[in-house]
């Protein structure tokens, strides 16, 4: 079989799988997970099939098409229903459905209780469809759909527990930021395509050099639009308020979609469309820089935050700080390396940090948590491998793939190598606040759910409650289920940890400066026409060590200190914050993005609103656009049965009005 | 003199001006079936009355479409250069046919006709798309208002034939009066223009803007503007819409759909027209503020809809929000926009059909159109709610429907008409649209109310509006739950084409792409 057609059989397996859970979900019940797992498993399959047909392919013929039919052929559009099957896409689907299968399982143990079960594995398979769709696009026609479906996937995911309302709002704003950022990508689309005629990659990546001068307008304005795009989706300064917000979905989704795979979405989009963005690179720079300062500012928030998924949410957002800006620099094979490697731990410690909170019996506070090194002697070592891989220690994955993309920056120099040097900065937050999170939950004494657990018992709430707003809850659809569980009594759940922290240790192995470069060599004919890959560009193998070794002392250094505040001397932690009060609030308040984004975007709108309540309409706004949809309702209602009334004398001043001002522009007009 | 010699004396003494007959053949058909249906119910036998007028109606219209196929492909000017059968008025003509047949199918056992008289009910309906023929492909300023009154007074008089429904009476009597200052304003309108350019004809008018050099002259424009308020009028493009949701809400659900569909198609006909033929040259000066106008509209409508509690009054408004879009078509004044806006009206009648044939059966079964009483839909009929879904997604423009071709063949004609911040609105706008059609969805598939009443993003039954829709007197809901197979039928019909031609618009865009090509004069 040719590589398309098994790009095809990778996307058919999660669509029939899909479909099978959401029409049968009540004759499923348990048997759901094992169908999802099952769909997800054999698409994975696929995708190796894919990669070993296009192995044996020759290297100048690695980039192939196939169209199941014209979408729209008129009008100047020639949209396919295309994959591209290229190293690039190839390497995506790998992650993608590789993590996924073992998500899959994990959630099968992890959501046993939930009375959604099978809701949830529709919408799971759902959403590696969406991802799979819109890494395998040929087109931007598919890109499109497929970045507006795992929106939509990513939407139902987080507010899964629709009943929460902390989840239901996390949902909301999640959409709303992710629909600014499908404008993005839809506008973008169409200020190259008005160049290239064409919306097929391959062809508008031929015509571009041809119809774009360097740095001309519209190709900036199209990779700006592009990046805004990337930024929201992974959640990238100032579009990233949403994703710690998304930890309110349940924790398996928080490390498929907000860890591995979908928020990564940004740097696909950046490296499948680096032949346009090797012609702009004033938006190479804005990417560089924005990626960089996303590093630093989530770093530091992750310092402070006490929320365990919501620290691991601040550096997953710090890391993909790393791959936007390796991937706007040029370092495209660094940047998807930093990809491969991060879902592998990123996912790793959620699927653990799941583990604790399931032996806290749902509570994530970090405050309450201490201790759990002996109860949890599996999840401790997990999380020890993730936590190591993640801050960059030899000779685990996250070591080579981030000094990988640091030297690259070093090398190019300019504005670059300050980046780069930032990028070490990084690091140091990295190890410090990884380090945390392990000495605060694992060491230290006890606590008392932890003891219980070191008997045999595990912790069980007499009432269960929201664990951000304390609230009562019950146990029935739309809330999650009655039942905790942890990894060392789950089998599926010890299965895809232990392969995932296996992966997280030797998966750096497969690009050692000197010793092999098998990503780099396998992306090369997808990245041919490059300069900015070219070997010119590529840190030197003696560069690349020293780069290696600085980067590994930096995480020692930051991993020392957290030793020293938390270990050595429990007690500094809280003498900084007396200290430094202001820059503790500053950092728990998240830099005060939140209230930013309130006094520039949502206040206006609600003052927008309120003047639309009065003069516009009758009656619609009374909150902002992220508001909750239910008090617009109410006001609604009000002001419908005031116009029930018929002011008809009203509308036939409105039509006079408006009449008016028409007139007045067509008479200002002819002078 | 025998009757031979007559009839060679007529022959050669009264010679009628030429017709040609085959162009004109699709109003015939309309006029003589008309005619035909009013005269059928006169007869006294409810089965006459209740089974052959409708059939009638329905024979009509199909002749109609027959008609109308034939001549496709196959443009005249006609009457003088008064009116021009193009494709873009023969797809408008189809788009009002298939309609007004959704309508006579949707109001078969409906009160209204029964009363309204059936006779008058469906030769009122078929005389509007008759109107609408007319409109559609006028070349003239006359016959342009001919048929935009030849549309509307049936309509009016359709909105309010179920008079013993205060409601309805309250939409015909609005739309009737707010009708006519909207009426009003076009005729000062193309008066003036007449006044400023001394032509009736569209080329004519074209002709003297060009070579007079008045593109400044302060008649002229005036008479545009107060042509644009006068269509904006009839397509409720903000901020001259406000009629629409009370009229929307008020009428029959059958005359809603039929409103809501053929006659934006016919008002954006005669848009296209008037503006990309007759007044394209002061296409710089018009163009900016349309836009504006339609900018105005995608975000009065979007926003206006998230509020309501009423599905036909939601319906309305973002019947409002879409004009807003199919607006853009006629702004950037090039074929591909003329397409654009005939592609998105056909995906919009689609979509709106499938919506309120499920309006339809449900409210016969619980005469309650709140989106809050749709709970439950989903257990009840799953083809209903079904199609429910599919309409309204495609309505959001979700790829995979309709919705997202109309959507992106429009942003299309935008961007390559430099229009590019207006494409940007329109994105935002059907990104706002979202939250209400999602709500919808999520209604239809959710536990019939009590079983979680608390559920947020849904109202409690408790504190929405009364339900005014409960027929008054005449008939009452149980006397008019009946089977309403055929109702389900057009639901699932329409919901269909709405899915297969997301999945293979091509067909669609070739048809659309012939609309672009009857304006020779655009690019």
């Amino acid at each position: 079989m040719s590589p398309t057609t098994w790009g095809w059989l990778v996307l058919l397996f999660p669509l029939i799988g899909t479909v099978v859970i959401g029409v049968g979900f009540k004759r499923w019940g348990r048997a759901a997970g094992v169908i999802g797992t099952a769909a997800i498993a054999l698409s994975f399959v696929c995708a190796v099939g894919a990669l070993v047909t296009l192995l044996g392919k020759p290297e100048h013929g690695r980039e192939l098409t196939s169209s199941l039919w014209n979408y729209a052929s008129a009008g100047g559009v020639d949209a396919k229903l295309q994959i591209l099957v290229d190293p690039v896409s190839v390497f995506m689907i790998l992650v993608v459905t590789g993590v996924s299968t073992l998500i899959h399982l994990y959630s099968i143990s992890y959501m046993k209780s939930d009375k959604g079960f099978a809701r949830y594995f529709a919408y799971l398979n759902f959403f590696v469809l969406s991802m799979l769709v819109l890494v395998l696009g040929g087109n931007f026609v598919m890109l499109i759909v497929g970045w507006a479906f795992v929106g939509a996937a990513s939407y139902l995911l987080i507010s899964f527990w629709y009943r929460r309302e902390t989840a239901t709002k996390a949902g909301i704003k999640a959409f709303v930021i992710n629909v600014l950022g499908d404008v993005g990508l839809v506008l973008g689309t169409f200020f190259i395509f008005r160049h290239t005629h064409t919306v097929s990659f391959l062809g508008s990546f031929a015509a571009a050099p041809h119809v774009f001068h360097h740095d001309s307008t519209d190709l900036v304005a199209g990779c700006l639009l592009f990046l805004v795009g990337a930024f929201a989706k992974s959640a990238q300064l100032p579009l990233h308020t949403w994703l710690p917000d998304a930890m309110e979905g349940p924790t398996p989704v928080s490390s498929l979609i907000h860890a591995a795979t979908m928020v990564t979405a940004g740097v696909y989009l950046i490296v499948r469309l680096h032949p346009l963005f090797q012609l702009a690179p004033t938006a190479g720079e804005v990417g560089a820089i924005v990626g960089c300062a996303t590093l630093l500012v989530a770093g530091t928030i992750a310092l402070v935050v006490t929320d365990l998924k919501r620290v691991i949410a601040y550096s997953t957002m710090s890391q993909i700080g790393y791959m936007i800006m390796g991937a706007s620099a040029g370092a495209y094979s660094a940047a998807l390396f930093h990809l491969m490697t991060h879902a592998f731990f990123k996912a790793l410690l959620f699927m653990a940090a799941g583990s604790i909170i399931g032996a806290m019996a749902g509570d994530q506070s970090l405050d309450r948590m201490s201790g759990f090194r002996k109860a949890l002697p599996f999840t401790f070592a997990c999380f020890i491998i993730g936590g190591l891989a993640l801050s960059g220690l030899p000779p685990f994955s996250g070591w080579l793939s981030k000094d990988d993309i640091i030297a690259y920056l070093n090398n190019r120099g300019g504005v670059y190598e300050v980046l780069g040097i930032l990028g070490y900065v990084g690091a140091l937050l990295t190890g410090l606040y990884t380090f945390r999170m392990i000495f605060r939950a694992f060491f230290g004494e006890p606590s008392p759910e932890a003891k219980e657990l070191e008997h045999g018992h595990l912790a069980h709430a007499h009432t269960p409650r929201n664990p951000m707003t304390g609230e009562e809850e019950d146990n029935d659809v739309g809330f999650p289920g009655p039942e905790h569980v942890i990894a060392e009594r789950e089998l599926p759940m010890k299965v895809a940890m232990s392969l995932l922290a296996a992966l997280a240790v030797v998966g750096g192995f497969l690009q050692i400066p000197g010793v092999d470069h098998v990503i780099q060599n396998f992306l090369s004919p997808a990245l041919a026409n490059a300069p900015l890959a070219s070997a010119a560009h590529e840190p030197s193998n003696g560069n690349a060590w020293i780069g290696l070794i600085i980067g590994a002392v930096i995480g020692l250094v930051g991993i020392s200190i957290a030793f020293r505040i938390y270990i050595v001397r429990p007690g500094t932690a809280k003498r900084l914050q007396e200290r430094l009060p202001a820059l503790h609030n500053f950092l728990v308040h998240k830099w005060y993005f939140d209230e930013l984004i309130d006094v520039v975007i949502v206040q206006p709108s609600l003052m927008l609103g309120r003047f639309a309540l009065g003069v516009l309409d009758r009656g619609v706004i009374n909150d902002g656009l992220t508001g909750g949809v239910t008090g617009l309702v109410r006001s609604g209602g009000a002001a419908v049965r005031r116009a029930q009334t018929g002011f008809l004398r009203y509308y036939a001043a409105a039509l006079i009005f408006g009449l008016s001002l028409v007139l007045l522009y067509f008479l200002i007009s002819s002078t | 003199m025998n009757l031979a010699q007559i009839a060679a004396i007529t022959q050669h003494h009264l010679k009628g001006p030429y017709i040609n007959w085959a162009a004109l053949s699709p109003t015939v058909v309309l006029t003589v079936g008309a005619i035909a249906v009013l005269l059928l119910g006169l007869l006294s036998s409810p089965m006459v009355r209740e089974r052959l007028v409708p059939s009638a109606a329905l024979l009509t219209l199909l002749g109609a479409i027959g008609a109308e196929i034939s001549r496709f492909n196959h443009p005249a000017t006609i009457v003088h250069g008064a009116m021009r059968v193009d494709d873009l008025a023969i797809l408008i003509d189809l788009i009002c046919a298939v309609s007004a047949i959704a309508t006579v199918i949707l109001a078969w056992r409906s009160a209204a006709p029964r009363e309204a008289g059936h006779g008058e009910f469906h030769a009122l309906l078929l005389f509007s798309v008759m109107g609408m023929a007319i409109l559609a492909s006028a070349q003239d300023i006359i016959v342009l208002f001919v048929g935009l009154e030849l549309l509307s007074i049936p309509l009016y008089i359709l909105c309010a034939s179920e008079y013993r429904r205060e409601g309805s009476l309250e939409s015909g009597l609005k739309y009737l009066i707010i009708g006519s200052v909207g009426s009003a304003t076009l005729v000062y309108g193309l008066a003036m223009i007449y006044g400023a350019t001394g032509q009736t004809g569209f080329t004519g008018i074209g002709n003297a803007i060009a070579s007079n050099n008045i593109l400044t002259d302060p008649l002229l424009l005036g008479g545009i503007a107060l042509t644009a308020v006068g269509f904006a009028f009839k397509a409720s493009v903000a901020p001259f819409h406000q009629w629409t949701p009370d009229v929307y809400e008020g009428a029959p659900t059958p005359v809603t759909a039929f409103m809501a569909t053929a006659t934006k198609a016919a008002a954006f006909a005669i848009f296209l027209r008037f503006f990309d033929v007759a007044l394209i040259s002061d296409q710089n000066k018009w163009a900016p503020l349309l836009a504006a106008l339609a900018a105005i509209t995608i975000i009065v409508g979007n926003v206006g809809a998230l509020g309501q509690t009423s599905l036909k009054r939601m319906l309305g408004f973002s019947g409002v929000a879409q004009a807003g879009y199919m607006l853009s078509g006629v702004i950037v004044g090039t074929q591909l926009g003329v397409s654009a806006t005939v592609l998105y009206l056909g995906v919009y009648l689609a979509m709106n059909i499938a919506a309120f044939a499920v309006i339809q059966a449900h409210q016969i079964e619980t005469g309650d159109d709140r989106i809050a009483g749709l709970r439950g839909l989903g257990k009840r009929s799953p083809a209903l709610a079904a199609s429910l879904t599919v309409a309204m997604l495609g309505l959001a423009g979700i790829p995979g429907t309709v919705g997202f071709v109309g959507k992106f063949q429009l942003i299309h004609a935008l961007v390559d008409g430099g229009y590019g911040w207006l494409a940007i609105v329109l994105v935002v706008g059907a990104m706002i649209s979202l939250g209400y059609y999602l709500r919808v969805v999520a209604a239809v598939w959710m536990s019939p109310a009590g079983e979680h009443a608390e559920i947020s993003g849904v109202p409690a039954p408790g504190d929405v509006l009364p339900v005014a829709l409960a027929p008054i007197a005449g008939g009452s809901p149980e006397a008019d739950q009946l089977p309403y197979t055929e109702i389900v039928f057009v639901a699932v019909l329409f919901a269909t084409l709405c899915v297969v031609f997301g999945i293979l618009p091509s067909p669609l865009f070739h048809l659309a792409a012939h609309a672009g090509a009857a304006f020779s004069g655009l690019f």
